[in-house]
């Protein structure tokens, strides 16, 4: 059992079982480290944010340098109009590097490298991008389906096709970030199943792989986190400034 | 060394380095992730258009057309999704 790659992604129960109905809402190893998560979330920026020193303390630091990178990042792809979403993004921001971060711990579960974590946030994301642009523009928003310049009798096949590829984002959204997870963690599994197999022999090619794709799979636990926040600034821009 | 003269060497070391010089340093991204970014919106329109003509096909009982042209359809999207977020890299 411990050598199947896929082993590690299995979820089951800490606990008793809880039911909700016919809904099995029992607290599972899942739901174990997504409290882990938003636990630590908190302890890092309440320590960092409650003395405001002129020297700042490492955690200090932390929590400024990574209140200047989020705030950066919405100006810089959605324009100051969103800067009110900004506590949004970066909790976003923040549980999904978290996630990951902590998913890198051997024995710990990664949370996001299951599709439903990561479709779930990301519809919330697409309902709310939604209803914020509606919001702002009123029926205005469909317009965002027609783009300009396009003669009358291409405009049915235009807009179904609009619609779809804007159906498609919280799809490609959660798939990104969940796939690179699964690949990457079953990927560093698979060398370690092949270090056991071939001995002190052997081994030592795919150890030096593992060490490698252990650094490459924080990258890209922190790039993917990045990638998820930038994208929902995009959508939030499409939302906020209506231009096509 | 008071805390005043740090205040003022701080507000030196501001006015030299202005916001701008601080972000210069940025890195394009990764090639492997531009790569699985195009191919996952490509393949995400393709499905979204595959399971509407699916729903619709179920719906009104008119079983393997509407899903092919909604198939065709995701491509379409799918190829303007690629298209689109190629032309913001290029940005």
């Amino acid at each position: 059992m411990a050598t199947n790659p896929m082993h590690q992604f299995e979820v089951y129960r800490i606990g008793p079982e809880i039911k909700l109905g016919t809904i099995d809402i029992s607290f599972t190893n899942a739901s174990l480290f997504m409290v882990i998560s938003s636990l630590a979330i908190l302890l890092i920026f309440n320590l960092g944010s409650k003395k405001n020193s002129l020297l700042p303390s490492k955690v200090q630091l932390l929590t400024e340098l990574s209140y200047i990178f989020v705030s950066k990042m919405i100006s810089d792809t959605a324009g100051s109009k969103a800067k009110p979403y900004f506590a949004f993004i970066f909790s976003l921001f923040m549980f999904v590097l978290f996630c990951n971060m902590f998913g890198m711990i051997p024995y710990a579960f990664t949370v996001t490298s299951h599709i439903i974590v990561t479709f779930i946030l990301a519809s919330f994301i697409f309902v709310g991008v939604t209803i914020i642009g509606f919001m702002k523009h009123g029926l205005g928003y469909l317009k965002l389906f027609v783009p300009s310049g396009v003669p009358a009798i291409l405009l049915p096949l235009i807009i179904v096709i609009e619609i779809i590829s804007y159906l498609s984002r919280p799809v490609s959204l959660s798939v990104r970030l969940f796939a690179n997870m699964m690949a990457g963690h079953t990927m560093m599994k698979v060398f370690g199943g092949f270090v056991i197999s071939l001995g002190i022999v052997g081994g030592w090619l795919p150890l030096s792989f593992s060490v490698a794709l252990t650094g490459l799979e924080i990258l890209v636990a922190f790039l993917q986190a990045y990638v998820f926040a930038i994208l929902t600034c995009i959508y939030l821009n499409d939302a906020l400034n209506l231009h096509h | 060394m008071g805390k005043d003269s740090l205040k003022t060497r701080l507000e030196i070391a501001k006015s030299k380095i202005s916001e701008k010089d601080l972000y210069k340093d940025k890195k394009p991204p990764s090639s492997i992730g531009t790569a699985f970014k195009l191919s996952t919106e490509l393949v995400s329109a393709v499905a979204v258009g595959t399971i509407i003509g699916f729903i619709l096909d179920k719906t009104f009982g008119t079983k393997p057309w509407l899903i092919l042209i909604f198939f065709f359809v995701g491509v379409g999207a799918g190829i303007i999704n690629v298209f689109r977020s190629a032309k913001n890299m290029q940005k």
